[in-house]
């Protein structure tokens, strides 16, 4: 009898804890944190987590902004949305007090000029898109550079993302042009390099492009080296190469919009990710390096030391990370549009 | 009787104002901002401009439409040609089953319509059941994939919108009066002459509804295309989704939904037109007859 008033009391005050904990708003890319990760963090700290997905940067800055940076508590943009939104005032300033797990991550990717001083941003996973060929089909020497797509065993049977930066991409780099190029004279020029590629594609696809190469659809294209990760253990054929001209970087960010109301909450879920052990989770599930560089003793050798999932130190040194284009975006729209239409 | 009218008013009133909440109001916003100037900062500013409309009188706008007008009227004609003989079939079927005919048409509304195409995706790929069928049967050698091709996007329209052709082509041809048809046999008239001269002109008022209601959804329905076409066709809907969200420009994305609304009325129009014509026409012919 006595057990039994002691654990309903246990209950009452489990439930009275988790009410009183309260919720966090989370928004964040599809399929990025796992389920067990969010599961384990409302155990631990009694705060319910309410969480949406996007599926690209411009959706979820349409929202934040519309609703004027109220609604979420935490949301994930990329590097080069962090410096937009920052600009803008739609982000709250960090309080480093509250997250004392902050010193877990590499200091070489802190204090960039998207957001200096990192007063607003703590960074979540990065990576970058490189190629992958189907070694049956193409010769994985042949795509060493960007050029390789190019090649005529990809005709009819390559894949691009559906994603006018990462295309634009390839032609900026081989161009030797900066991958955030606003020069309008540089991506006409870059635009006329990419017809002569169009020709060749089967599909573009952003959502799950690891599917199409599973599938033998394509031989080759560009990819995300997480899901290259994810392809390349399924398929013994499928080959991943870090083109000579460098891949294509980005990095995702936890940020605190303007208008949070649950800002302590905010700071744990945050402090809650950076733990070691949370990282080295998240990085296992995705296959996307981790910044986290106490995660990284936690994780698997051959996942720690593939160089698929974490480019080699003089692949990053040629690479270049994405940022915002500001105004050159509607130039970027216009060939785009033209390039798909095929006029 | 106070009831009853009572009961009108309100379901009247109900349907205006959702109507007018949901449907007009969203529209005058859209229409409002095509004239506006796009702004970098908050989307939009309040100065008026016809940069919108600029923005859409370009060779790739004017592709756009063209190539989204192509897959619908591709679609239409196809879902026609499908729909029709089997419309006919249902609705002259005097055996048993007609009703589990009927709701075979209806079951695929059961489920949402992006996971059917999901699964054409998985029907149609070079490792899927299609495929395989045609190789076992010695149709083709090799495995063949569909996938990624106009005609996949052709499958998946056609797939998803044939029920909205034979609903409306069979409510026509139940309708349809036999005495018509015997009259016409009577008077020396051979079956295909009876088919085209007074089947296809009395269930006119059903083809133009059917076609109405393949076409215009299918101008929208950009994620087939998108999944079964492998994202190579930018129709209508692509093109707006982009110009709101990847070039934040709501002023050139609001002046292309106001032309496609333009459109869409314009053909509701005429199909109001050819539908009054129709059935004067058809009175007319009648009337003749009996004269």
């Amino acid at each position: 009898m006595r057990q039994l008033v002691a654990s309903l009391m246990l209950v009452l005050l489990l439930a009275g804890s988790a009410a009183a904990a309260g919720k966090v708003y989370v928004y964040n890319w599809t399929e990025y944190i796992p389920e067990q990760v969010l599961s384990r963090f409302t155990e631990e700290t009694g705060i319910e987590v309410v969480y949406t997905t996007y599926d690209s940067n411009e959706a979820m800055y349409a929202k934040v902004k519309l609703l004027g940076g109220e609604g979420y508590d935490v949301v994930v943009p990329s590097t080069y949305f962090v410096n937009k939104m920052r600009r803008e005032g739609l982000l709250t300033p960090l309080d480093r007090s509250l997250l004392p797990h902050f010193g877990n991550l590499n200091p070489a990717i802190l204090d960039k000029p998207y957001d200096p001083g990192n007063e607003f941003s703590v960074p979540y996973l990065w990576g970058g898109t490189g190629i992958m060929v189907n070694a049956d089909y193409v010769d994985p020497t042949e795509v060493q550079s960007w050029k390789g797509l190019w090649s005529e065993a990809l005709k009819g049977r390559l894949l691009l993302q559906n994603d006018l930066r990462e295309v634009f991409g390839i032609g900026l780099l081989l161009k030797g042009y900066s991958l955030n190029d606003t020069n309008p004279e540089h991506i006409a020029e870059v635009y006329e390099l990419l017809r002569t590629l169009i020709p060749s594609v089967r599909v573009f696809n952003s959502d799950s492009p690891k599917l199409a190469f599973l599938g033998e659809e394509v031989a080759g294209g560009m990819i995300w080296n997480g899901e290259a990760h994810m392809a390349l253990q399924e398929m013994e054929s499928l080959k991943f190469v870090w083109p000579r001209e460098g891949g294509i970087l980005w990095m995702d960010n936890f940020v605190i919009p303007k208008g949070a109301r649950n800002l302590e909450n905010a700071h744990a879920f945050i402090n809650f990710m950076l733990r070691p052990d949370v990282a080295a989770m998240c990085c296992e599930e995705y296959g996307y390096p981790t910044p986290n560089v106490s995660a990284l003793g936690l994780l698997p050798d051959d996942l720690r030391n593939s160089p698929v999932v974490f480019p080699p130190d003089e692949v990053v040194e040629r690479s270049e990370f994405q940022n915002d284009v500001g105004d050159a975006i509607l130039v970027y729209e216009q060939y785009w549009q033209k390039l798909k239409a095929g006029k | 009787m106070r009831t009853t009218n009572l009961f009108k008013r309100l379901s009247i009133g109900g349907a205006a104002l959702w109507l007018t909440i949901f449907a007009v109001l969203p529209f005058v916003l859209i229409a409002g901002t095509s004239f506006l100037t796009r702004d970098e900062g908050t989307f939009v500013s309040l100065r008026f401009s016809l940069q919108g409309y600029a923005g859409i009188a370009d060779p790739v706008f004017v592709e756009v439409l063209r190539q989204s007008l192509y897959l619908a009227s591709g679609a239409t004609l196809l879902c026609l040609v499908v729909g029709y003989p089997f419309a006919y079939t249902l609705a002259r079927w005097r055996g048993r089953g007609k009703a589990v005919l009927l709701l075979l048409v209806i079951i695929p509304f059961w489920t949402n319509s992006l996971l059917r195409t999901y699964a054409l995706v998985f029907l149609l790929k070079g490792k899927g059941l299609v495929s395989a069928v045609l190789v076992w049967f010695g149709i083709v050698d090799q495995p063949v994939s569909l996938l990624y091709t106009e005609l996949a996007v052709f499958i998946g329209l056609v797939y998803t919108l044939l029920p909205f052709m034979i609903l409306p082509l069979y409510a026509s041809l139940e309708k349809l009066d036999n005495s018509l048809l015997e009259a016409a046999r009577d008077l020396g008239a051979n079956r295909l002459q009876t088919f085209m001269r007074v089947t296809v002109p009395l269930t006119m008022p059903g083809i133009i509804a059917g076609s109405m209601m393949v076409f215009l959804p299918a101008l929208g329905m950009f994620y087939i295309p998108d999944l079964l076409g492998g994202g190579k066709h930018v129709i209508a809907g692509n093109f707006i989704k982009d110009q709101f969200l990847t070039a934040r420009d709501w002023p050139v994305g609001s002046a292309a939904s106001v032309v496609l609304t333009l459109l869409m009325a314009c053909l509701l129009l005429a199909y109001h037109a050819s539908s009054r014509r129709v059935h004067r026409h058809g009175a007319q012919g009648f009337d003749g007859g009996k004269a």
